[in-house]
């Protein structure tokens, strides 16, 4: 009789879970957004009541969990060129839009004066620098682009440390273990208000500018379409752009 | 293909191989004879990277090892030494990770061989270091094979810590899985491919020798 009870109630447990799942939007979002996504869910749940699960990763890396079936409704890439190869292959059915623009800059946990970086980062007193992998995290692309275009590549490739996503920057940078790191302007904002940071922007003339595109993918079309669409009008909303705007990102 | 995480893998395993002989060997000596409550708890701290997830010892390391503060700060300054984002901090890692592979079977073997053995040869007049390397290794040489062996494996599966605490530096500290990893989230699958198999080869090969290798030492008398 037990048993039948314990068997009854884990069947209830696991259709409340597969409902559960059903209502909430499942979001692959690009890991500069890590801060920022907070802010969004909790404004769009007061606006919409729907719930969101954001999924953060790089953005390479979430691409490749998509064409290999993970099923995520809304998909937030910190470039344009990610989204638009899901677009191409399929597993999205509208070309990609421009959510935001980002903004990079480079930081350090150390008391540094980080205006005159190039010239810094060529010195002993600066150990190891972190980028995220340039190949899967657009920040790591734009920060090996602005070495590259600053001409110290070649000087500084020695100290280059890489981060899977520009959240394993941040992580390095706020524990210190690199001298310096190149991340998104939004980790500043959210970073823990014990660890003062010192950054400096890169200059918006050393990097291909951060288009940051969006998509509803395949799985969302199909299975939520009604809650990803209004996630996807709500990113693009005024009340969004300006969340967007106050981390440090611009917006048109 | 670019072979360098290949030989970078085969260095750290064999480095933290030969490293961890010379501590496991005295360490499961040790650890062998007799009982008490600060022995349980060394052999507790040695044995639990068996079940502890990598990404806690990765995390601790990355916080003991900031040249910012601490620990990281005196290796620094005193011996400009990082352990972070280098081949030392890996080497390190990894023999910690692997510990138990080298003591445990060592010690499991010391215990099963008969005490009349080192008897015998304590009432010839050898000493205990004399008995240790001339009598009881001899006799376990099986089980000192299958360490071996387990420990250089086991290195060569290393990722959790290695993708924390690494920083993936081309001829540095990016090993093979960390290359494997790289080349997937790159949709890069035909190296992806290649590292996997060359991996699955050399673990397979190694795993078959302990097999053979222990079923030729069990007609020995003294198993």
């Amino acid at each position: 009789m037990k048993f039948k009870k314990l068997i009854l109630t884990s069947l209830l447990l696991f259709f409340a879970g597969i409902i559960a799942h059903a209502q909430t939007l499942q979001v692959a979002v690009a890991a500069n957004l890590q801060s920022v996504i907070k802010v969004l869910e909790a404004d769009f749940k007061k606006k919409t009541g729907i719930e969101i699960q954001p999924i953060i990763g790089s953005s390479g890396n979430l691409v490749n969990q998509i064409k290999n079936g993970a099923p995520f409704d809304v998909f937030l890439s910190a470039d344009i060129s990610f989204p638009e190869a899901l677009y191409k292959a399929g597993f999205s059915m509208d070309e990609p839009v421009v959510y935001t623009w980002g903004n990079l800059i480079v930081c350090s946990e150390q008391k540094i004066d980080l205006k005159n970086w190039p010239n810094l980062l060529q010195k002993g007193k600066v150990k190891k620098i972190a980028i995220a992998n340039p190949a899967i995290a657009p920040y790591g692309k734009a920060a090996e682009e602005a070495l590259i275009k600053t001409g110290i590549m070649n000087s500084v490739k020695p100290k280059l440390v890489y981060g899977e996503s520009i959240a394993q920057v941040n992580t390095y940078i706020s524990t210190g273990v690199v001298t310096v790191g190149f991340t998104s302007q939004s980790f500043i904002k959210d970073a823990d208000p014990n660890t003062k940071l010192y950054w400096a922007p890169v200059d918006a003339s050393l990097y291909t500018a951060i288009q940051q595109g969006m998509v509803i993918l395949k799985h969302g079309k199909e299975n939520n379409f009604d809650q990803a669409q209004k996630f996807y009008k709500y990113i693009l909303s005024p009340s969004a752009k300006a969340i967007f705007t106050e981390y440090g990102y611009h917006v048109q | 293909m670019d072979w360098s995480p290949i030989w970078l893998t085969l260095r750290l395993a064999a480095i933290t191989t030969a490293i961890l002989l010379v501590i496991g060997l005295p360490v499961a000596y040790w650890l062998s004879k007799g009982r008490s409550i600060f022995k349980i708890v060394i052999e507790a701290i040695i044995t639990m990277p068996l079940v502890l997830p990598p990404s806690v010892l990765g995390f601790y390391l990355l916080i003991a090892f900031s040249p910012q503060h601490g620990l990281g700060l005196w290796l620094q300054q005193h011996f400009n030494i990082q352990f972070v984002f280098s081949f030392q901090g890996l080497v390190l890692a990894s023999v910690i990770y692997s510990m138990p592979f080298m003591i445990g079977p060592i010690k499991s073997a010391l215990q099963q061989l008969p005490i009349s053995l080192s008897q015998a040869s304590y009432t010839l007049g050898k000493t205990e270091l004399q008995t240790f390397i001339k009598v009881l290794l001899p006799n376990m040489r099986a089980s000192l094979l299958t360490a071996i062996v387990l420990t250089f494996a086991h290195t060569l599966g290393e990722f959790g810590v290695v993708l924390m605490i690494g920083g993936n530096i081309p001829n540095v500290t990016r090993v093979a899985s960390i290359a494997i990893y790289d080349s997937v989230e790159n949709m890069d699958y035909a190296t992806a491919n290649s590292y996997s198999l060359l991996l699955f080869a050399i673990t397979f090969v190694i795993v078959i020798a302990v097999f053979v290798f222990n079923k030729r030492a069990a007609k020995s008398p003294l198993e």
